[in-house]
């Protein structure tokens, strides 16, 4: 069981969460008894390649995934709600959902152009809201939401707040966007792949920018990404997940310093680094992510493992605690650095 | 638009390309988009010339006019002893099988009705070369695909790296000299990408290429390349030896553009002074309507009156190192 333990009030705690969805080749294995936790305020950065289930899981959480697509799941989404009840996300109606959507749970998309509907002013995007969750009539919500958008760093509030979302670059979308999912307060944001979308300046200045709000609002996030270097500095947790699984969640600076599952140093060790002298050779990983349909039983890393063994193959490896670090957990038999030989990690 | 010889061109026997005064201007509506404008640079037998920026700075159009596709607005491209932009028609498809370029998206960059071999042995089927047959076997076993197994599936079989592996076999089948990279990359998994670029490194010490390599990922350019162009909205700020500009970036925008790169160990940010650099402000102006002076002037923390009123011009910093700056960083 992972656990934010003494990181002060627990906000979210999700217990064995599994998700099936229908596909027209089968069944899709997309999330695998995932379990975390995540007090207020703190961010857990959430690791994976595409196909990892890292964006069905968040979509689950919010209960967004279509019904039609669900082929079954079980697991528990208990979330601690303003009134200090605790309600389980993954059995409540979709009625009572959509009331927590907005001023208790909220997200950012990766596109900014498709997230936003481009036929309508941002005024509208903005106020909907404002209007529905907290009430503010057609005056109040104008002017909160032209305040909101100034606060994600918009120049010349007033006047954008009029225009379409074409008219506006794609970090200025993004920071729309942002405005609109934090315009009643929400206590958990979550971030699926917020700045992929972006150039590398602009990812800067939208990271910059939620990790301010984040504070602010002293809100809990969960930001998803496939750049291990976008949470390394942001995240206080992460959870790296692998064909659906998390396969680690350490610290941030304890992931980094000390991991323990073969994908995850295999992922660091494969991507180029900026420090690294040019034409440094890179040890990429063989082959490719697994299909999550009809997934073959054991460890879904073993055929790319350069540790595995025929146990690897055979069962399904659990998560355990690191001995000395109850922050610490992994999915895997052998962890790196009890191998013989296993290299060293960190600088 | 300077009449000598950019200072950054270099004297030597062994150049294989060379982009004079390059500039590609698109047409929308009423307006013109300069999407690269006086660019020029020369690649040397055998090296690797990275080319950086962000989306809309022209990297790609610069990647696809040394292609002739289109042929750009003005300037030259020097191959073979000969300016591409001069030639036409049979003399231009001639030269053409010189240079081969590979894609973005792997995917869509092979018809999906096809089978693999085919596809590979296009160009050798069009150029009615001999041996054909043996040529795609080869190249085939030079990306790690099994000729015998897999030649007769067509893409859709392939996983995005796989395609990528048969996008790079099909430019090598014609022995070109100049390999042109197109974000060869950037839309694979993380976990495949370091085969790629391992691949890449492969083949062009086994045929002897000489490459151009588009990407925005500054990390990815700076493993590959042996000297890096930075564009910023359609012009050359900086260009010269890849651990000369990243170990001291004398363009504010690369400066920029280094700091913002989120780094992969949070124990790792030793490096101080590019950790002080002011983050940029603001979104890219438009092409279609560039600021006066040096274009990076809006969003540039340095910038002073004479930025806007004189464009800057290529100088020395270093050796092998040229930066387009009236206040260069020192």
């Amino acid at each position: 069981m992972i656990d934010a333990g003494s990181h002060g009030e627990v906000l979210l705690r999700v217990n064995g969460l599994t998700v099936r969805l229908h596909s027209g080749n089968g069944l899709v294995h997309a999330v695998e008894d995932v379990s975390f936790s995540l007090a207020r305020g703190q961010t857990l950065g959430v690791v994976g390649e595409s196909g990892s289930g890292k964006s069905v899981m968040a979509r689950s959480l919010m209960g967004l995934l279509p019904k039609r697509a669900l082929a079954g799941g079980s697991g528990e989404i208990l979330f601690q709600t303003a009134g200090g009840a605790q309600r389980d996300l993954a059995s409540l109606p979709e009625k009572q959902l959509r009331l927590l959507r907005g001023p208790a749970l909220a997200m950012v998309f990766q596109d900014p152009m498709t997230a936003l509907n481009p036929v309508l002013r941002l005024s509208v995007q903005l106020t909907e809201p404002l209007r529905l969750h907290l009430g503010l009539d057609r005056q109040q919500a104008r002017s909160r939401a032209i305040e909101l958008l100034a606060s994600v760093g918009i120049p010349d509030a007033a006047g954008r707040i009029d225009q379409f979302p074409h008219q506006l670059s794609g970090g200025m979308r993004q920071r729309v966007v942002i405005a609109i999912a934090l315009a009643c307060s929400p206590s958990l944001l979550i971030a699926d792949e917020p700045t992929t979308a972006l150039d590398v300046t602009v990812q800067k200045q939208i990271l910059d920018l939620l990790a301010r709000l984040q504070r602010e609002l002293h809100m809990a996030m969960i930001l998803i990404t496939h750049d291990l270097g976008v949470v390394a500095s942001r995240a206080d947790h992460i959870a790296v997940m692998y064909a659906g699984r998390v396969v680690e969640y350490a610290p941030a600076n304890t992931l980094f310093t000390s991991m323990k599952h073969p994908y995850t140093e295999a992922l660091f060790n494969s991507i180029p680094r900026i420090n690294d002298p040019s034409h440094t050779r890179l040890q990429a990983i063989p082959g490719r992510p697994p299909q999550l349909i009809d997934p073959a039983p054991g460890c879904a890393f073993a055929p790319r493992c350069q540790y595995a063994q025929p146990r690897c193959r055979e069962q399904t490896p659990p998560v355990v605690t690191v001995a000395d670090a109850p922050d610490h957990q992994h999915a895997c038999f052998f962890p790196v650095s009890t191998i013989p030989g296993g290299r060293p990690h960190g600088r | 638009m300077a009449d000598s010889n950019p200072c950054q061109l270099r004297e030597r026997d062994d150049i294989v390309l060379r982009v004079e005064h390059l500039s590609v201007n698109f047409a929308m509506g009423k307006k013109t988009v300069q999407a690269v404008t006086d660019v020029s640079f020369d690649v040397a037998r055998g090296e690797t010339l990275g080319l950086v920026g962000e989306s809309g700075c022209g990297k790609s159009t610069v990647g696809r006019a040394i292609m002739q596709l289109p042929p750009p607005t003005s300037g030259g491209v020097w191959f073979r002893g000969q300016d591409m932009t001069s030639l036409a028609g049979e003399p231009l498809r001639q030269t053409r099988t010189g240079l081969q370029m590979i894609f973005q998206d792997p995917i869509s960059s092979l018809n999906p009705r096809r089978r693999v071999r085919d596809i590979i042995a296009e160009g050798l089927t069009i150029w009615a070369r001999d041996n054909a047959r043996e040529r795609v076997d080869e190249v085939m076993e030079a990306v790690g695909l099994d000729a015998a197994s897999v030649g007769d599936r067509r893409p859709h079989q392939f996983s995005g790296g796989q395609c990528q592996r048969i996008c790079i076999a099909r430019s090598l089948a014609l022995d070109p000299d100049v390999l042109i990279c197109d974000e060869p990359v950037s839309a694979l998994d993380v976990s495949v990408q370091a085969q790629i670029l391992n691949l890449l490194e492969d083949m062009k010490a086994r045929y002897h290429l000489t490459m151009v390599f588009v990407a925005h990922n500054l990390a990815v350019v700076k493993n590959i390349s042996d000297r890096v162009a930075v564009m910023y909205l359609g012009k050359l700020c900086e260009i010269g030896n890849t651990e000369a500009i990243y170990a001291q970036p004398a363009h504010p925008y690369t400066r920029a553009l280094l700091a913002s790169i989120p780094d992969t160990d949070p124990l790792a940010r030793d490096d101080a002074s590019i950790d002080d650099a002011p983050l940029l402000q603001g979104d890219l102006p438009s092409p279609a309507d560039p600021p006066s002076g040096c274009r990076f002037r809006t969003r540039c923390p340095y910038a002073q009156a004479r930025c806007a009123e004189e464009v800057p011009m290529m100088q020395p910093v270093a050796d092998d190192h040229y930066v387009a700056c009236h206040f260069p960083l020192r």
